[in-house]
């Protein structure tokens, strides 16, 4: 069968250079944040933790880093009721305009993230609230919004109308089905939603850099800056870190819900 | 049949009366004018096809959904503007809708839970009821780790816990193979007796409904067809629609010839054949168009030359197919005389072993108490 040997064999090298592909450039930062030299470089002149020790003194990356995770944990906190009534209202009821509704979700991330940008800019410009983080946090939650939307419906989808029937059936007024039939089933979608819309928020560089001043900067924000001026490897340290927190939230999902339900979400 | 109701309304012995309910979605008439009275204690089952309006009429009373016209009565109270949370009823559904996210045990306690009786009383019942559903030991599971046959249980247990006034049953069977389907069934009523909750179950199973019930609704494109015991129902069928959908029926076409009293004379091609009006059916005269009915365990088939004693129609035929299922063999029998119908037959002679083959010719026999003679 020397057909399908030389089949397997083509398919493994397929996806062996995709993961290369895929991997290259964490791997590069990886290497890069334990050089001992002062130049980022790989592969790194000589192993050394001096750099991860660089970003914990310097105070402008740390306070970058606070900001950012202020931003997104505001940004998950208005997508999580957000974001669950919506997909569950999508899913479950024969909302009017249901489609129109969908697509107009989806206007903010189909568009160009910069014209998105510029139009918040504009409006949190009028209100006088540039440069704090509140509006980041609204920002980045509008942006993203559709993956939590998504995520939710993808639950909300597998729910049986018959689980709501059958709760009312048992005595269970409208409120008290909602709370403990109908959330219960989507939370996966909720947990999976959340994740993603902090590592999105928590990741988010253009509309952070149109609404932030010099006083509010995010870390993408703080990290451009400083490419900017000059490439050190604390730069590639704190990558590292960044590329660390997501990979936390993406295990907590994996324990939390398992990854599959990315599999089945349509 | 034969229950005068409003005796029974007096004495509040009925559970549920439905009083001219229809049912109209879009221009789809689902349930058309459905009225009958069901006494306390009893279980009946709405037997139909599907799209018979059968599974329409039970939302009804659940309450998830409203008749667009005549009114439902629980307890001799109307029900329309009462929500299904506080209909007092169990339901078993199709697909069972066992909450994925609880064990055995919380979905029997939910609606106590929701009922707001206090720890203890819920402890004691979900046990009780566990027990009564024979999962005793079992309230730890998860709901995906108990098999199709026990999930069935838990569904019957949430549905009675709370001791409703009325238990509605969604074909929770249809989805089991044949065994457990049986087992389930006896169960059903094995339950319903012990504790003599007035159920209605939905299913379009014929064997489920003559096994399980005291009364049996007969259901076609949303009108009730019949409504009367098991027994009756078999033996005594409505309408040519009720004969066709129980049992195996062989329908003669012909015309009334003559009638008397509850016997009927029926011209089938130039064959005069005896039978019986219908007990609940419509009114013939002479000249209707008609069907007469014989069921095929009601035929007895014999070789040529045998005698049939005792049987009033007799007719001679041939062997066209002869099936062996085990207890019993079926026939088909072309019959010459009637035009070349082809008559079914049940028989089985497990003592000769005798079994006739195809083109073997036959004589068929059967009563004329037998033949039920619908109006076309």
């Amino acid at each position: 069968m020397t057909g399908s040997r030389s089949k397997s064999i083509v398919i493994w090298a397929f996806v062996v250079t995709a993961l290369l592909m895929l991997s290259a450039p964490t791997i590069v930062v990886l290497g890069a944040s334990f050089t001992a030299g002062n130049i980022i470089t790989f592969p790194p002149e000589g192993l050394s933790l001096k750099w991860y020790g660089a970003i914990a003194q310097a105070s402008d990356l740390r306070q970058a880093f606070f900001r950012s995770l202020i931003v997104a944990t505001i940004c998950t906190l208005i997508s999580i009721p957000v974001g669950t009534l919506a997909g569950i209202a999508l899913s479950k009821y024969r909302v009017r305009f249901a489609r129109t509704i969908q697509i107009y979700l989806l206007l903010p991330f189909t568009i160009p993230l910069i014209g998105s940008g510029i139009g918040m800019m504009l409006v949190f410009g009028e209100m006088g609230a540039l440069g704090k983080l509140w509006p980041v946090g609204i920002a980045t939650c509008v942006i993203n919004l559709p993956f939590m939307i998504w995520a939710v419906t993808a639950s909300a989808s597998n729910l049986s109308p018959d689980l709501e029937l059958a709760a009312a059936n048992c005595g269970a007024p409208p409120l008290q089905r909602f709370l403990y039939i109908t959330l219960p089933a989507v939370l996966p979608g909720i947990i999976t939603g959340s994740l993603l819309m902090f590592i999105l928020a928590l990741n988010e560089f253009l509309v952070s850099l149109l609404l932030v001043d010099a006083r509010s900067v995010t870390l993408p924000v703080q990290i451009y800056n400083s490419i900017r001026s000059i490439i050190t490897p604390d730069l590639a340290a704190i990558s590292v870190v960044f590329i660390a927190c997501a990979g936390v939230a993406i295990a907590l999902l994996d324990r939390l819900v398992g990854l599959d339900i990315f599999l089945k979400s349509k | 049949m034969g229950i005068v109701s409003t005796d029974l309304h007096k004495a509040g012995a009925i559970a549920v009366s439905v009083k001219d309910v229809g049912m109209v979605f879009g221009d789809v008439h689902a349930v058309r004018s459905a009225s009958f009275d069901l006494p306390k204690g009893k279980f009946l089952t709405i037997l139909g096809p599907s799209g018979s309006g059968k599974t329409t009429l039970l939302r009804m009373i659940a309450g998830f959904d409203n008749p667009t016209s005549g009114e439902i009565f629980i307890n001799g109270q109307p029900v329309s503007a009462v929500p299904p949370h506080r209909r007092a009823i169990g339901m078993v559904f199709q697909k069972l809708a066992l909450f994925p996210h609880m064990t055995a045990a919380e979905n029997v306690a939910f609606p106590l839970k929701m009922r707001r009786h206090d720890a203890r009383t819920i402890g004691e019942k979900v046990e009780r009821y566990l027990e009564l559903v024979r999962l005793g030991g079992y309230g730890g599971r998860r709901i995906n780790e108990l098999s199709g046959g026990q999930q069935q249980r838990v569904a019957i247990a949430r549905a009675l816990v709370f001791e409703p006034d009325l238990l509605l049953l969604d074909e929770p069977l249809a989805a089991l193979d044949r065994k457990l389907r049986e087992e389930m069934q006896l169960e059903f009523r094995r339950i319903q007796k012990e504790l003599g909750v007035t159920t209605i179950n939905v299913t379009h199973d014929q064997r489920e409904a003559l096994v399980v019930s005291d009364e049996v609704i007969v259901m076609d494109g949303g009108e009730i067809q019949q409504k009367a015991q098991p027994v009756h129902t078999y033996r005594s069928p409505a309408n040519a629609f009720v004969a066709n959908f129980i049992g195996v029926t062989n329908f003669i076409d012909g015309k009334v010839s003559a009638i008397s009293g509850s016997t009927v004379s029926v011209e089938s091609n130039g064959q005069l054949l005896s039978g019986v009006t219908a007990a609940d059916g419509a009114p013939l005269v002479p000249g209707t168009a008609c069907s007469g009915a014989v069921r095929a365990e009601q035929i007895r088939i014999a070789s040529a030359r045998a005698g049939l004693e005792g049987l009033e129609t007799i007719v001679e035929g041939q062997v066209a197919d002869s099936i062996f299922e085990g207890e019993r063999i079926v026939y088909e029998v072309t019959v010459p005389v009637l035009g070349g119908a082809i008559l079914r037959v049940f028989n089985h002679d497990p003592v000769s072993h005798l079994q006739f083959g195809p083109g073997e010719n036959v004589r068929l026999g059967w009563n004329a108490k037998d033949m039920h003679v619908f109006k076309k």
